[in-house]
């Protein structure tokens, strides 16, 4: 179901008109539209000498990027006409905001006084800005629109010009704000490895060792005896080499309750065969 | 008696059964004011209409009652607020109007300023004819290199017709915006330009201050610490028929019927509902993965969290689509914080493996996952990280070569003699004084 709205201006006679939907009808409109006459800005600087003075020309608006600094003022100016009246005559609007935006960015609107006969001043002083002007960071650039509405002329947004603007102070965020994002990793600085020396001065010192062995060998060469093999003494010496073994093997993979177990009973028969070793001698 | 006097102020109490399935419960307490006709909503209860049953507790409230002035003592302000941080919580969603309420109190309380009491949002764009308190929002496209907003509505709402007051949202990370008001639109009680001086004075210093502009919220949710869901409506015709069956352009409605659908399905706890199914950690190259209570030093340790997603549709838990999730090994700060990284093969399992500090102490895994939107995640286990044992240092040393050939030397030395002295000979080819005795 459709809802009709009659064509006439608008009244807010019942306080619950506004529940009535709206038919959207940019056909036949008969109200004419906002526009502006001699929209002219200058940039002053803290002394009062201008930096910058010019009129707008809206045709090809927003083509200009005006950079105010800390201690600058601008100013802007205008007269709000009806666009299709033939004596341009002044027109006070509802609605005559300038609009400070960046796209899926800051946001700040700040209303101009117009007066009745449509006449508009704006003055921005770098040093007290008004309360519409949204915080920005170093080289941002905001787009500055004025938006003109009104309830008996058809409203228009007019484009007027890029601005840029001294960084503001950071706007501090809520302090819980940072626990609501991912947070940056942290990584553990561990201790550095133990520095061992190269095994090239092991491998020196393992010969140094293992010298005493070249001499016991080269004297024993020298002493006239030979080993002659008994079966007095051989199981001793297997069993011995047994207990080695057995040592090795703990120094390699077993545990102390494991190798004294062993270490005992290899221990009865090491005995047992030493005394009957040492009886044969 | 919660009945009687909710009749006493004639509002009219209707316990519904909602059709989408909810995580938390599906009942549903509607509350309506007199003025209000329950046939005008009938398109938003029904998408949630299941079945109509009498039902004692409920999990949900809906509060269309923006212009009653003082509300029964079981909705109270105060009892509202209880009813959010109980166990387990209930939801609600409130609708304010022009009129200066409890409700409008109450709305300051979650950080959320609204305009002078009767300023409702106009907007003359885009021009049109009729009230220019009914406004047609757009949704504008977010461009891509900002970061995302959390995905209550769906994609590509048509425009959303709209009639209310709108609120400034405070910077409390517990908001989350669903519908901005439009850039051109702004509070005001004036009906003709003549009025338009008041707007600039009310900027002025001791003004009442200006509610214009997108920085202004019209509907809002706040996701309360308890898992609670809020969401404050600026006006309560964005729910009715008559919205949602207006047309922006021939043969296209508004978004109106998506857009309850979306914000009651968040409300209600049915969308961006997250859930930890479980989680593990075991060392690294463990093949049966099993669960310690204790690591060493310098071990290298997989954590693994199994998470899931209520989907609204079909009712079940699906995995999740997130790619931002962190763990934190903590022993009073975090020694680590990583990513957890998607396991691949096993949707919805995420898992890292890193190596244990080389401090010992009593370490927890904490997974605390909070966006803005969704449910928040928790999860904390509890291990020990202990020192090596007396066997778990390194052996066998390159720089211990030389003590390893001394003591096997004297090993193999006592060998040596052993054998030497059991069985060496004296050779019996030198001339002369011994005879067959053995070499001393």
């Amino acid at each position: 179901m459709i809802w009709q709205v009659p064509r006439e201006l608008p009244r807010f006679a019942n306080k619950y008109a506004h529940r009535n939907p709206l038919l959207l009808s940019a056909v036949g409109l008969v109200n004419a539209k906002l526009g502006l006459k001699s929209p002219k800005y200058s940039l002053l600087s803290h002394d009062g000498s201008v930096i910058k003075a010019e009129a707008l020309d809206l045709a090809s608006a927003p083509s200009e990027t005006l950079t105010a600094g800390t201690s600058d003022t601008l100013k802007l100016s205008f007269t709000v006409i009806d666009d299709e009246s033939t004596d341009d005559q002044g027109v006070q609007p509802h609605q005559a905001f300038l609009r400070f935006w960046q796209e899926g960015g800051v946001e700040g609107i700040q209303p101009v006084k117009v007066s009745s006969s449509g006449k508009a001043k704006f003055e921005l002083n770098v040093r007290r800005p008004p309360p519409g002007i949204p915080a920005t960071t170093h080289g941002a650039i905001l787009n500055v629109d004025l938006i003109l509405g009104s309830f008996t002329y058809v409203s228009s947004t007019v484009p007027l010009f890029k601005l840029r603007l001294p960084p503001s102070l950071p706007v501090a965020p809520h302090p819980e704000e940072v626990i609501y994002h991912p947070k940056p990793a942290i990584y553990h600085t561990f201790k550095s490895e133990q520095r061992t020396p190269p095994p090239t001065i092991s491998l020196v010192f393992v010969v140094i060792a293992l010298s005493p062995w070249v001499l016991l060998f080269s004297l024993l060469s020298k002493l006239p005896i030979h080993i002659a093999p008994s079966s007095a003494t051989a199981p001793f010496i297997a069993l011995l080499v047994a207990f080695e073994g057995l040592i090795v093997w703990y120094w390699v993979d077993l545990r102390l309750g494991q190798v004294l177990t062993y270490g005992a009973v290899l221990a009865v028969f090491t005995a047992a065969a030493g005394k009957r070793a040492l009886a044969s001698i | 008696m919660f009945i009687r006097a909710l009749s006493i102020l004639g509002l009219v109490l209707l316990p519904l059964q909602i059709a989408a399935i909810s995580r938390t419960g599906s009942s549903v307490l509607i509350l309506l004011e007199p003025q209000l006709n329950p046939d005008d909503f009938s398109l938003f209860f029904n998408g949630l209409k299941l079945t109509t049953h009498n039902v004692p507790s409920f999990s949900h409230v809906i509060l269309f009652a923006p212009t009653t002035k003082t509300l029964p003592q079981d909705l109270s302000p105060q009892a509202i607020v209880s009813l959010l941080s109980a166990n387990p919580p209930v939801n609600f969603l409130i609708a304010l109007s022009p009129t200066a309420t409890q409700l409008s109190t109450l709305a300051a309380e979650f950080s959320l300023t609204l305009p002078p009491p009767n300023t409702p949002l106009i907007s003359h764009f885009p021009p049109r004819e009729g009230p220019r308190t009914t406004i047609p929002i757009t949704i504008p496209v977010r461009p891509p290199y900002l970061p995302k907003l959390p995905p209550v509505l769906s994609p590509n709402l048509p425009p959303i017709l709209f009639s209310g007051v709108p609120h400034y949202l405070g910077d409390n990370p517990l908001l989350v915006e669903i519908l901005r008001a439009p850039p051109e639109s702004y509070a005001s009680d004036t009906e003709s330009d003549k009025g338009g001086d008041t707007l600039v004075d009310a900027v002025e210093k001791g003004g009442e201050g200006l509610w214009a502009g997108s920085e202004l919220g019209v509907v809002t949710g706040f996701q309360a610490r308890s898992g609670a869901r809020v969401t404050w409506a600026g006006g309560v015709d964005v729910f009715s028929d008559a919205f949602a069956k207006a047309e922006v352009a021939p043969g296209q409605k508004y978004g109106n019927e998506r857009f309850v659908k979306d914000v009651a399905a968040w409300t209600f706890q049915e969308s961006l509902n997250l859930r930890v199914d479980y989680a593990t950690h075991y060392l690294h190259g463990d093949q049966n993965k099993t669960q310690r209570d204790r690591y060493t030093v310098n071990d290298q340790l997989v954590f693994t969290i199994h998470l899931s997603a209520f989907h609204p549709e079909t009712g079940e838990w699906t995995p999740p689509r997130i790619d931002d999730l962190q763990l934190e090994f903590t022993m009073l700060d975090p020694h680590i914080r990583t990513a957890l990284f998607p396991t691949h093969g096993v949707p919805g399992e995420f898992s890292v493996s890193f190596r244990a500090p080389d401090r010992h102490g009593v370490f927890k895994f904490v997974v605390d996952y909070r966006r803005k939107g969704f449910t928040s995640l928790y999860h904390s286990s509890t291990v020990s990280i202990v020192p090596p044992r007396h066997d778990e240092y390194p052996r066998f040393l390159s720089a211990a070569w030389p003590y390893y050939a001394g003591a096997i030397s004297t090993s193999l030395g006592f060998l040596v003699f052993s054998v030497i002295y059991l069985g060496g000979e004296v050779d019996r080819t030198i001339k002369g004084k011994s005879k067959g005795t053995k070499a001393q």
